[in-house]
């Protein structure tokens, strides 16, 4: 039983880290689909450039 | 396959669009009664009659397709370019009955760039109150278009936008005003060199500043044929186009709308006399903020204990009722302690979001605005900068995104610098919980000190981005110059529903958000601390053990078991002295040594546990960083808090509560746990008045928050500026926290 139990918080303490990396380690852009980013953003001076 | 119709909602701020996307799509976008809450375009999906569908876009307000400011910018990018996939098939303006005619003159643009517009009067429910009479089958003549009358607040009228959706090809496309009269030889010269594009889409080219595909400004630029303007004779011609249509729209509605001006009066201009005025208006602020610390406070200890108590029991009951293992250890230690730190502050954040709900329901908000903008032009800022502090309270992020409506940019980045200053939710957490445990209980004028105390960190955020605002303007070497105008709503009722909305979705988010990573902290976090490699944690309990016989139990668990024992005997003596039950003399002493044998071994083993905690992953890592904490007057496991808490500020809470509760097998709840924890320099509580003023100075400070870096780098484009702004609150944090922390221990 005793086990068991470490087996399946090995596997919850491997889920969460690869939560945190995903939420701050790793670019989102591996989670997520390409889209169009193309962007025009007013005023020369607006830092977006 | 039935075609999708593209549908875009535009108008000017705070006519009701979201309200009417949301009537549409049955979907719960963000509304309320200030201009500016929509930065971005949303989209959702619209059933219309004979089985079409309608693609929704709810576009950010703009007054006219003259735009300055980034959001505005949006509805034009949108609008000019027909290969964008949203481009719309239909456009529907909606305006605010009150104010038609100023909100007809971006109608007429939109109508003249040959997109088919129709027309939503929305608010029409304050028609009657405010003696507004309307012929909408004259308008609708005098417009071209088709007209609904709704109301959104009581759901009239919806059927009617559905309809003409759904017809939307049988809307006339039309002109309202002959271009070239804006200025007639530029504008034929226009129509020479360029025979085959549409003469106002070209103008628009013209006046923005930004590039539209197919039409590219580039293409105009290089024409030799064709010289450009000046920026102010564009600006002239601008005007003159404003006249043209403004002429346009008053015939339109000199036979079509009646005013009764007296009725129009009232409630209103009165109001906004006393809550605008120059000193009642901050007095009357000053006293809502109050207010609602004070209900914060008051309204909700009684469901807070509740949680606390429910988790802690929750985590006992695991204990003694699963199978012994990691696994359970993890439940009742890691996960139940974790997330248990995170769901008592629910109903402070609730009451919270709250107050703020009805604040902008009821258009008070934007009276907020108006005062605050007074207060802050002597700092460089403007009213627009207030709108994203003043939305900070929420959260930074929202907050750093609605700054898209600040048109000046250095404006604009000196508000996204400063906005993290401002009390976000996330910080509550952190400062309930150590005003709870520093702050004594007492009251003055019937305002309760933590209250106060709260309030005070609230107006010392604001007052530290203001002044932060001043420093920077200085500072920075950007051409500025720049207006605010801003447009007053109607006070209205706030809408049950809308309130209601508000504070689940915004708790919602506070306890998912956040709720998620301090799972996966507080898992990671009991892992470190319940598990270790040196020998000194794998033979804890000899170690321990051995010291105590050596050396006997520190003078503090000693002291503890004193009272504890003294405490027991008192009660023994009162259940006697009662009657409540009959004991002899030796049965009385057996009892008595039964209960110090007992906390001797509950001392014993809470050592045990402290001496693993100190030895396991997690106590290497807090005691590595601690030389640089301590001057603060936190310990290490404080440390590993501030530390966690980076990924998002009400982490600390959870972390705190996980790492106290590792190897504890008492039933308690945070603050008891948190209030029992000994510094063991002085052997004195470790959170009091001087540590616990230096924390919450520290984390009204410090960017404690990964989140507002991310989008701060994405509405900078680079990571300048939000490096900038964690190295700098850092360090301020650290300098303000340790002279806090130096002069009151």
């Amino acid at each position: 039983m005793q086990f068991a139990q470490s087996i399946l918080v090995y596997f919850i303490l491997a889920l969460a880290v690869a939560y945190l990396l995903k939420k701050f380690v790793l670019p989102k852009r591996l989670f997520t689909a390409k889209k169009n980013t193309s962007k025009s953003c007013g005023d020369g001076d607006c830092g977006c450039h | 396959m039935s075609k999708q119709i593209n549908v875009a909602l535009i108008g000017n701020p705070n006519t009701g669009k979201t309200s009417v996307f949301n009537a549409l799509t049955g979907l719960n976008q963000k509304v309320g009664n200030y201009p500016g809450i929509t930065v971005e375009k949303k989209e959702g999906i619209c059933k219309l009659p004979r089985g079409v569908k309608a693609h929704i876009l709810d576009l950010p307000g703009t007054y006219s397709l003259n735009t300055t400011s980034l959001d505005e910018s949006v509805v034009v990018e949108l609008l000019l370019n027909k290969n964008d996939k949203d481009f719309p098939d239909i456009a529907i303006v909606v305006s605010d009955v009150e104010n038609l005619k100023r909100n007809l003159l971006l109608f007429t643009q939109i109508q003249d760039l040959k997109v088919p517009t129709m027309l939503v009067i929305n608010m029409a429910d304050r028609m009657i109150k405010k003696g507004i009479t309307l012929d909408t089958q004259a308008l609708e003549a005098k417009l071209n278009t088709k007209i609904a009358l709704v109301s959104t607040r009581k759901g009239s009228g919806i059927d009617r936008i559905k309809e003409l959706i759904a017809d939307y090809k049988n809307l006339p496309i039309t002109s309202n005003i002959d271009t070239v009269q804006i200025a007639p030889d530029y504008f034929e010269r226009l129509k020479k060199v360029f025979p085959k594009e549409d003469i106002y889409k070209l103008w628009l080219v013209i006046t923005q500043d930004v590039n539209f595909m197919p039409i590219v400004k580039k293409t105009i630029n290089d024409d030799t044929d064709f010289a450009l303007k000046t920026k102010s004779e564009l600006k002239k011609m601008q005007h003159r186009e404003t006249v043209l249509r403004y002429k346009f729209i008053n015939d339109s509605l000199k036979e079509t709308l009646t005013i009764d001006t007296n009725a129009a009066k009232g409630l209103r201009a009165s109001l906004d006399k006393i809550l605008t005025h120059k000193v009642f208006g901050y007095l009357i602020f000053f006293c809502i903020l109050l207010l609602i610390f004070q209900a914060i406070y008051d309204w909700s200890s009684y469901p807070m204990d509740f949680i606390d108590e429910f988790f802690a029991s929750a985590s006992e009951w695991v204990k003694n009722t699963l199978p012994p293992g990691a696994l359970t250890n993890l439940l009742a230690e890691g996960i139940l302690a974790g997330i248990g730190g995170i769901v008592i502050f629910i109903p402070q954040i609730a009451f919270l979001f709250f107050f703020i709900a009805i604040l902008e329901e009821s258009g008070y908000m934007s009276r907020v605005v108006f005062l605050m903008d007074r207060l802050m032009r002597p700092f460089g800022l403007s009213g627009k900068s207030v709108v994203p502090l003043i939305s900070g309270t929420a959260c930074a992020i929202p907050a750093v995104m609605a700054t898209r409506n600040i048109d000046n940019w250095k404006e604009r980045l000196i508000t996204i610098l400063v906005v993290p200053f401002t009390t976000c939710s996330a910080r509550l957490p952190v400062y309930l919980i150590i005003i709870a445990l520093v702050i004594p209980e007492g009251s003055f004028l019937g305002l309760s000190y933590q209250a106060l105390t709260l309030m005070s960190l609230y107006l010392l955020g604001f007052g530290v981005a203001i002044i932060s605002a001043m420093i920077l303007n200085k500072i920075l070497k950007i051409r500025s110059g720049s207006f605010f105008v801003m447009e007053m709503p109607n006070y209205k009722l706030p809408l049950p529903k809308n309130v209601i909305y508000t504070v689940w979705e915004k708790t919602k988010s506070f306890v998912l958000g956040a709720g998620k990573i301090i799972l996966a902290i507080s898992i990671v976090l009991w892992f470190l601390g319940s598990n270790g490699i040196s020998d000194d944690y794998k033979n804890a309990e000899t170690i321990v053990e051995n010291r105590i016989k050596s050396e006997g139990l520190p003078e503090i668990n000693q002291l503890t078991i004193q009272t504890q024992l003294e405490d027991y005997k008192k009660e023994l003596q009162f259940g006697i002295t009662r009657g409540l039950y009959k004991i002899n003399p030796q049965a009385l002493n057996d009892s008595i040594e039964i209960h110090k044998e007992y906390l001797y071994k509950k001392a014993i083993e809470q050592e045990i546990s402290s001496f693993e905690l100190e030895h396991s992953y997690i106590g290497y890592m807090g005691k590595a960083i601690e030389p640089i904490v301590k001057p603060l007057g936190y310990d290490w496991k404080i440390g590993i808090a501030v530390i966690t808490s980076f990924a998002a500020r009400e982490v600390f809470v959870g972390t705190l509560a996980t790492i106290y509760s590792v190897g504890s097998d008492q039933e308690e709840t945070i603050k008891n746990r948190m209030a029992a924890e000994i510094n063991q320099d002085n052997n004195k509580p470790l959170f009091n008045l001087a540590s616990g003023i230096s924390l919450l100075l520290f984390y009204a400070f410090a960017m404690q928050c990964m989140s507002t870096l991310a989008i701060v780098k994405r509405e900078t484009n680079t990571w300048k500026w939000p490096m900038a702004q964690l190295v700098f609150m850092s360090i301020f944090a650290y300098i303000v926290a340790l002279i806090a922390y130096q002069t009151l221990k």
